[in-house]
């Protein structure tokens, strides 16, 4: 090799080389674009000067064979880029993570099919690669391009995004915008979860009203603190419903609009006129998400919810596996992990997707109200729990378990179906009502514990008939986080990273003995 | 013919692991693996505590405090996917170098062609003996990931498609080397070349800016790295198959060329 390709090469190697150490601090540096130049010129020169070497080829003979080689090659090259081109086009690919990560759920499909079927412009799906939450974004959207006909997939860094998505960008908190026509919609963290949400927002005429009411010391929607529910008015914002408060006392009927009405843990009495207004409401078809304590009394519980057939005792269930996890010994905090695998508020749960449900209030099923109705239980305590009807001093100090160890059914969720006169087709008249025997689940402090945010949009999601969506949830599979100890990180590292190599150097040695001798 | 290719391959192997240079690369590819995968893991071991040590001092419940998003997969398993990539191309071009050139220089290369053997049989069985290599390479790469794979729960088809996105890697630079081997008579020439041409080929983000969309698209189908990246997230995708394929089919009939042009001449 002489001097000039060589240079040029080594140019080349440095210039790309430099890029690649300061990309993250600036794009292509004058230095490595300066060297790639030189490096790119002087192989050409040195290319052009041993030109001259061709001249072996100059027989007839060598002259066909490298004709005929340049054919053979460049038709091989055409047929690669055929091919690839192809197989670009077919978009084939298998999905070997542990959760199918990147095969869309047949619910997400549905909603593609829904999006073609009501026409209208097409959705376009903008992603942004240098997101710091884009790290596998494109498989995931180039999933939903290929499946969904009315759906466009943008990568922002190839097609100029339109400005609304640009004005809703940012590095730290985008990774994908859905938009249709000016309208633009951010995606939270870029799971197939999110993504499918803000599609379906698309598609909904109207976002799902929540009433929650208010005025008898139920929980605090707007309240920022541990115990208060902004973050459930926040997750519901986002999965597209819209949370409204209700001020019960003072209404002569639940709003008409309102497709769920949530009664979140009430202190205090309902007047007898609330009471009946709720009944009005269900009797025609409404839809209640009923929050429970242990140790609240309030006729809405023992006169109203009795009439729809649940049972609520004033107790506290107790769990001797109560969860160590909220640094509080009493025995109050407790980890569920028994479902009900068809009912749908829990249908995506199994023991090992947990709920903490701390200082939760037996739900029993009482009698039906008429024999249509049907009640059924969603999630139970562990079989080792028991009850205790010292409310207050159980959750001041706990309570020994008792004595018997007779394995206990104790119901913690439970949900009811009320076909008044409808027919069956028509679900959407259907009264519906869940009940959850516990409050604190869903506040800003452990909404995001465990699996309990899953159960509160199951049930509001069951009760505002956006039922197809409950069974899109993220997706379940968790890594183990720590998988190995930094001890057996070090043992192995030793194995590795020394032992092996060194037995294999050893071996190179003696190669090169036998081969001296 | 299968018989032609074996003894051919024997031949191969014996050449190759005569010589230290197989073990010493054998050695510093798992010696580096073994060092980065290790730096990785503890990365993000110290990540974990950090997470979870806010989660103590915050007094509250803890559960959470390590988002999904942080776990063996992303933290662990895909940075590590690059460096590997990067390791083969530092590696393998010191394999390949001698392959070709070597007969060239001692020349063999004309008693291996009149010896009845065809150009396309020689190609075949050094690139498949190169190839063999490579796994060969990847195997003692794989023994930390796949104890880490099983201790948290990662899958080993999740592994699988990792490893079979570096043995596509690692053979297409092979192949990229081997045709320069067989373009030359000098092993630091075709090291050279095995070096240059896959580093480029590597990405070629460095001229996004400076050129138009359409090619900066063109040249993102040809770069090595945005083939590979899919592998290391559990994805097969027939694309980057057809890609690779095409590189290490290429790179053969490369081969075969330069072997039909040294008999023609």
């Amino acid at each position: 090799m002489t001097f000039l390709p060589a240079a040029g090469v080594v140019m080349i190697l440095v210039g790309v080389a430099s890029y690649y150490a300061t990309r993250s601090l600036h794009g292509m540096s004058a230095f490595s674009g300066l060297n790639v130049a030189l490096g790119a010129l002087l192989l050409l020169l040195g290319g052009l000067a041993q030109a001259r070497r061709f001249r072996g080829f100059s027989g007839a003979e060598s002259r066909r064979v490298v004709l005929r080689w340049v054919a053979i090659l460049a038709a091989a090259v055409a047929a690669v880029i055929g091919v690839d081109v192809w197989a670009r086009a077919l978009t084939a690919r298998v999905d070997l993570t542990v959760d199918r990560q990147y095969t869309l759920s047949p619910e997400t499909l549905q909603l593609c099919h829904e999006l073609e079927a009501k026409g209208g412009p097409p959705v376009e799906l903008v992603f942004f690669e240098d997101s710091l939450l884009a790290k596998d974004v494109r498989l995931l959207v180039e999933a939903y391009g290929a499946a969904c006909k009315r759906l466009e997939v943008r990568d922002a860094s190839r097609r100029a995004p339109p400005q609304a998505a640009r004005d809703l960008y940012t590095t730290t908190a985008t990774a994908v915008i859905a938009c249709r026509s000016d309208a633009c919609d951010p995606v939270g963290y870029p799971s197939e979860r999110n993504i499918t949400n803000a599609l379906a927002r698309f598609t909904r005429e109207r976002a799902i009203r929540i009433y929650f009411t208010v005025g008898h010391g139920e929980i605090d929607l707007a309240g920022e603190s541990d115990t208060g529910y902004s973050g459930v008015a926040a997750l519901l914002r986002d999965e597209g419903f819209d949370p409204q408060a209700f001020v019960s006392p003072a209404a002569a009927e639940v709003p008409a609009d309102a497709d769920v009405l949530v009664v979140a843990a009430p202190e205090r009495d309902l007047m007898p006129e609330e009471l009946a207004m709720l009944d009005r409401y269900l009797g025609r078809g409404g839809r209640m998400l009923v929050l429970a304590d242990a140790g609240q009394r309030s006729n809405f519980y023992s006169e109203f919810l009795a009439r729809w057939g649940f049972t609520l005792d004033d107790a506290v269930v107790l769990d001797r596996a109560s969860s160590p996890l909220l640094k509080d010994p009493k025995p109050v905090n407790l980890l569920v992990h028994q479902f009900a695998p068809y009912n749908p508020v829990t249908r995506n749960l199994s023991p090992r997707t947990m709920l903490l449900l701390p200082r939760a209030r037996p739900v029993e099923l009482g009698r039906k109200p008429m024999p249509d109705d049907k009640l059924d239980r969603a999630a139970l305590a562990s079989p080792r729990s028991w009850l205790s009807h010292d409310v207050a001093a159980a959750l001041a100090n706990g309570e020994p378990p008792p004595d018997s160890t007779e394995p206990q059914e104790i119901a913690l969720i439970a949900t009811g179906r009320y076909p008044r006169g409808k027919s069956e087709e028509d679900s959407s008249k259907e009264a519906r009502i869940v009940v959850i025997g516990d409050r604190d689940f869903a506040s800003n402090r452990l909404l995001d514990a465990l699996y309990n945010r899953d159960v509160f949009l199951n049930a509001v999601r069951w009760l505002g008939n956006d039922e197809t969506r409950i069974a899109l949830s993220d997706k379940a599979w968790t890594p183990d986080q720590d998988p190995l100890t930094l001890q057996q990180t070090v043992a192995y590292f030793y194995f590795l990273a020394f032992a092996l190599p060194e037995g294999l150097l050893l071996l190179g040695i003696f190669a090169w003995w036998r081969q001296r001798t | 013919m299968i018989r032609r290719l074996w003894a051919l391959s024997r031949k191969e192997l014996r050449q190759l692991f005569a010589s230290p240079i197989a073990y010493v690369v054998l050695t510093v590819y798992v010696a580096l693996t073994g060092i980065y995968f290790f730096q990785h893991l503890v990365s993000y071991n110290q990540l974990l505590f950090v997470y979870q040590s806010e989660g103590m001092t915050g007094g509250g419940f803890d559960q959470g405090t390590v988002p999904t998003r942080i776990n063996v997969l992303n933290e662990v398993f895909v940075p590590s996917a690059d460096d590997f990539g990067l390791f083969l191309l530092v590696v393998l071009p010191l394999v390949t170098m001698r392959v070709f050139a070597e007969e060239r220089a001692n020349g063999t290369d004309e008693l291996l062609l009149t010896s009845g053997l065809r150009p396309y049989e020689v190609a075949l069985a050094k690139h498949g003996v190169t190839y063999g290599f490579v796994m060969l390479l990847l195997l003692g790469s794989a023994i930390y990931p796949a104890v880490v794979v099983m201790r948290a729960s990662l899958g080993m088809e999740h592994l699988a498609a990792l490893y079979l996105g570096q043995l596509f890697y690692g053979c297409a630079v092979a192949s990229i080397g081997l045709a320069c081997s067989a373009f030359t008579s000098s092993q630091i020439v075709a090291a050279v070349l095995g070096y240059a041409i896959p580093f480029v080929l590597l990405d070629f983000a460095w001229l996004s800016n400076t050129v138009s969309e359409g090619v900066a698209a063109l040249l993102r189908e040809v770069a090595l790295l945005s083939h590979y990246g899919s592998f290391a997230r559990g994805v097969i995708e027939l694309r980057n198959v057809v890609y690779f394929a095409g590189i290490i089919g290429l790179g053969w009939l490369v081969s075969v060329a330069s072997l039909e042009l040294s008999r023609a001449r």
